[in-house]
Parts: C-alpha cells; sequence; structure tokens
C-alpha cells in the first residue's frame, strides 16, 4: 500500500464517488417528492427540502452550533476520560499478572452492560448538570478502549520484544520504546469504537435530562410536535458524528503511515 | 584476537505447563571458540532454537551453565546478536530507524549514530531505502535490515535461527555468501540454527547434529574446505560432498529412527 495513492484524488475516484451517491439521491428524490404530494402526514415526516430550510436557520442563528458544541464537549471530554483510563488499564492488564487478575473479570462482565441503563441511577447521583453525562460518556467508552488496548499490548509478538531487549532495552523502557508502539494501532481501533459510542450515550442522555445540547432540542421538537426541529436536528449529530469520525480516521492515517 | 567464546555445559531445559513437563534439552556440552562459524542441525522439534534462545538469554536454563568469555550468561546482552526467522524488524521504524535502535539504547550520539548505521546499510546493499518502513520490503531486505541492525551495535556472538528459512533459494545463496563475507571481515562467532543440511556444511566450519527430542549433543563435523574458491568448486568438490554425506546420514538416523530398529 503506497501512501501516496490514499493521499490522491483523481477523476476515477471522483466518479466513483460519484456513483456511489446516486441512490442516495433517488432515496432522497422519492421523499421529497411523497411528501410534497402530501402522501404521508406532515408529522411523521415533512419534505427533505422544509427540513433542509430549518436546519439553515438554525445554523445561522446559533442555535445547532451552540447545542453541538454542548454536545461534542460532554461526548470528547468523557472520551477523553475513557482513554486514559482504558490505556493505562489495558497495558496493566494485559503486561502485569496482578493487574490482569484483578481487571479481567471486571472487564468481562462489565463490557456487554448496556451502559443507558444506568442513566436514571446517574440522575440519582450526580443530577442532571454535565458531570453526570461525563461521567456516564467515560464509563461507557472506557470498555471498548481497554478491551482493545489490552488484546493489542497482549499480542505484541515476543520476538519484537527480545529483539529490542537483545539491543539493551531496559524492562522500564521496554512499555514507551517497543510496547506501545507496536500496539498502537489496536489503541486507536478501540478509540475509533469508542467514539461513536460516546456521542450515542451523550445524546441519549441529554434527551432524557435535558440541560441543552442536540438531544434536548431534538426531544424538544417531539413535545412541541414540531417534527422538523426534530428532523434537523438529526442532521446536525449525523454531521457531527460523520465529522469526528473522519478526523479520527486522518489521526490514525497520519501516526499509523508504517502499516 | 576477537572475544565471543560460548561455554555451554550440562545444559538442561526443561518446559513447564500445569502439571506437565517437556524436556526439551538433554545434558548438552559445547564449545564455541572465538571466531567458529558453528551451524547446529537437527530434527524439527529437537531444540535447536531453545539452544539459541537459552545462549542469547531470553530463556532461563533449567540446569547447567553457559557462559561467553567467562562470563556467566544471565538474560539478554549486547554481547549477542539475535537474527530471527521472521526478522522481527520494528514495523513503526524505518529502515534507518531499525539499523540504529541500538546505538539510540547504547548512547551513541546522533551523528555518530547514522554515520555508523549507514556503514551496514551500504554493506548490505540497502542504500536509497533508508527511509523506507519493513512493510515497503521484500523478504530479503528485511532479512538483510535485520542483519545491519544485528551488525550495527556490534555484537560479539551473531546468534542466527533460520534466518534465511523462508526465502527462495537464489535469494539464499545470496545471503550466505553475503554472510560469510561479514563473518571474514568483522571476525564475528557464529551460531547459525539451520534444518538445510547443504546451508550448513556450505556456510560452516563446523557442524553439530543434535538428536532428536529431547536434544543433545549427537556428532560433530569438521568442516574443512578451501573457502578461496567460489561456490561452485566447493560445492562439486569431492571432500565437500563427503563432508556434507557425512552430516546428511546422520540427521537421517534422527529422522527415521525405525529404520535403526
Amino acid at each position: 500500500m503506497d501512501v501516496s495513492n490514499k493521499l490522491s484524488f483523481d477523476r476515477t475516484d471522483a466518479v466513483n464517488a460519484g456513483k456511489s451517491v446516486y441512490s442516495l439521491i433517488i432515496v432522497l428524490l422519492i421523499w421529497e417528492i411523497v411528501t410534497q404530494l402530501g402522501m404521508i402526514h406532515y408529522y411523521f415526516l415533512p419534505p427533505l427540502s422544509d427540513i433542509l430550510v430549518r436546519f439553515f436557520e438554525m445554523t445561522v442563528d446559533g442555535t445547532l452550533i451552540y447545542h453541538g458544541y454542548l454536545t461534542v464537549r460532554r461526548a470528547l471530554v468523557g472520551l477523553v476520560i475513557a482513554c486514559t483510563l482504558g490505556i493505562v488499564i489495558g497495558v496493566l492488564t494485559a503486561r502485569n499478572r496482578i493487574a490482569s487478575w484483578f481487571f479481567d473479570p471486571i472487564i468481562e462482565v462489565g463490557y456487554p452492560v448496556p451502559v443507558i441503563a444506568l442513566v436514571p441511577v446517574f440522575l440519582f447521583w450526580f443530577g442532571t448538570g454535565d458531570l453526570s453525562k461525563i461521567v456516564l460518556v467515560a464509563i461507557g467508552c472506557f470498555w471498548p478502549v481497554a478491551i482493545n488496548v489490552r488484546n493489542a499490548t497482549r499480542d505484541v509478538d515476543e520476538n519484537l520484544i527480545w529483539s529490542a531487549r537483545m539491543m539493551g532495552t531496559s524492562d522500564r523502557q521496554l512499555l514507551r520504546r517497543v510496547i506501545v508502539p507496536a500496539s498502537a494501532p489496536g489503541i486507536i481501533s478501540g478509540i475509533q469504537i469508542a467514539l461513536p459510542i460516546s456521542l450515542i450515550i451523550t445524546f441519549v442522555f441529554e434527551m432524557v435530562a435535558g440541560g441543552g445540547g442536540l438531544g434536548h432540542i431534538e426531544i424538544q421538537g417531539v413535545r412541541t410536535f414540531d417534527s422538523v426541529q426534530v428532523y434537523a436536528t438529526l442532521i446536525a449529530i449525523m454531521i457531527l458524528g460523520f465529522a469526528l469520525d473522519r478526523g479520527l480516521r486522518q489521526v490514525r492515517f497520519r501516526l499509523l503511515n508504517w502499516t | 584476537m576477537v572475544e565471543g567464546h560460548v561455554t555451554i555445559s550440562n545444559l538442561e531445559k526443561v518446559y513447564e505447563s500445569g502439571a506437565e513437563r517437556t524436556k526439551a534439552i538433554d545434558d548438552l556440552s559445547l564449545e564455541v571458540p572465538s571466531g567458529e562459524f558453528l551451524s547446529v542441525v537437527g530434527p524439527s522439534g529437537c531444540g535447536k532454537s531453545t539452544l539459541l534462545y537459552l545462549v542469547a538469554g531470553f530463556l532461563e536454563a533449567s540446569s547447567g551453565t553457559m557462559a561467553v568469555d567467562d562470563q556467566s550468561i544471565n538474560g539478554p546482552g549486547t554481547d549477542r546478536g539475535v537474527v530471527f526467522q521472521d526478522y522481527a524488524l520494528f514495523p513503526w521504524r524505518t529502515v534507518m530507524g531499525n539499523v540504529t535502535y541500538g546505538l539510540e539504547q547504547n548512547g551513541v550520539a546522533k551523528e555518530e549514530r547514522r554515520s555508523r548505521a549507514q556503514r551496514f546499510i551500504d554493506m548490505m546493499d540497502l542504500d536509497g531505502f533508508e527511509d523506507k518502513y519493513p512493510k515497503e520490503l521484500s523478504g530479503g531486505m528485511k532479512q538483510r535490515v535485520a542483519l545491519a541492525r544485528t551488525l550495527a551495535y556490534d555484537p560479539k556472538i551473531l546468534l542466527m535461527d533460520e534466518p534465511f528459512g523462508a526465502l527462495d533459494q537464489p535469494l539464499r545463496e545470496l545471503l550466505q555468501d553475503h554472510l560469510l563475507d561479514i563473518w571474514r571481515d568483522l571476525e564475528k562467532t557464529v551460531m547459525f540454527i539451520t534444518h538445510d543440511v547443504e546451508e550448513a556444511v556450505y556456510l560452516s566450519e563446523r557442524v553439530m547434529i543434535m538428536t532428536r527430542h529431547p536434544g543433545t549433543k549427537k556428532a560433530s563435523v569438521e568442516i574443512d574446505v578451501d573457502r578461496s574458491q567460489d561456490r561452485e568448486d566447493i560445492i562439486m568438490s569431492d571432500e565437500y560432498t563427503d563432508m556434507k554425506n557425512q552430516v546428511w546420514q546422520s540427521l537421517r538416523e534422527e529422522t527415521q529412527p525405525e529404520k535403526q530398529l
């Protein structure tokens, strides 16, 4: 795989990208026609054009930008906490017998728990504010990060470790010089899996507990029978999720150009 | 005189997993004088790689002693350099980054590192590939990088674990001749593990044949050929063929034990 290949974007790529959106365009057109003809009740599904106009208005007046900021901030702060803890505990669990004895069962049990079920508990404990949301995001994102980091770190090729040791790498240096770089692909995969989870948890929590954010204004749309607002907010969260995921892929591509 | 004299006496290695005990090496004594090129051949599973990793200090002996220049082996050290069959290059480092790694660990200044590494990169015909990552290289090139990486920090002893096993015949021969040149120029002690009799006899001054599981020293054949000749002349000569047959016969007794009975 050549590096230059991946970054360049030539005509065939453009044509292929064009081809791949044809089906999408057809679906959107059918949506617009069907709703304009009144075949579906406006409340269920408003015409796409109405939604786009509202999306534009809500962006220009700053509503979506402000609430989008609240959502992204909660999600990312929680994600960063989860990554910090997940990387440290994941590496420890893989390389240290006592840490493995302690954390392995916890990770096995904790990973499949649907964290959303903890929202009511968190409302008791931490109230409806940012703290509640951030802590829950951190918990929900911790598992995929910790598991991926643990597995990647555990599976580092023994020969690489031996190579490093024969060239004078001490046990203390081994972690930074060999184990972390060798498991970097797995570590970043864990973060990539955790990113959408952080958005899901934030979004759901905002719907339930309010306190601003895109989830809050979406559920507000439902409560005021304003379905156009619901869909406009949906578009905003889709764009945010897509942009963050692409950003992270870029980071991966930069950091792991050797894979 | 070069250093790098290996002494192994009454070495024993037992692998324990749970209640199961598997004896890999049984009462093996061996002397590798400094500067010697010794090959070790044996049936698969005879513990020849285990022997190498014991000398490297990666594994701990169950009993017996191992020493380099009268210093007891106690873990890996920069007096010994291993070349692995699967190269074991650091994939996140470039060719230059891999070759300078050992020098970096031993506190050599940056400029000095690069110039020393460059010497071995050139020696291995890798110039122009300094900034490539291992994934961009072929198997033969990766093995040359691995060899350059090990030579760069100047170990007295090269421990090679079937280094050319994954390469095709012409490439293997090319690297064999390359290795011989290096061995002559740099005066290293070499312990070379292989299952290929031809390779062992062609490369070495002495070939040790190991018994089947658990492995110990079975026989040792001195390979006395005039190495100033070309490969063809060496391989075609009667004495070479005799020595090769001797090793082959000895190894065959181990791989086909039922015929012995």
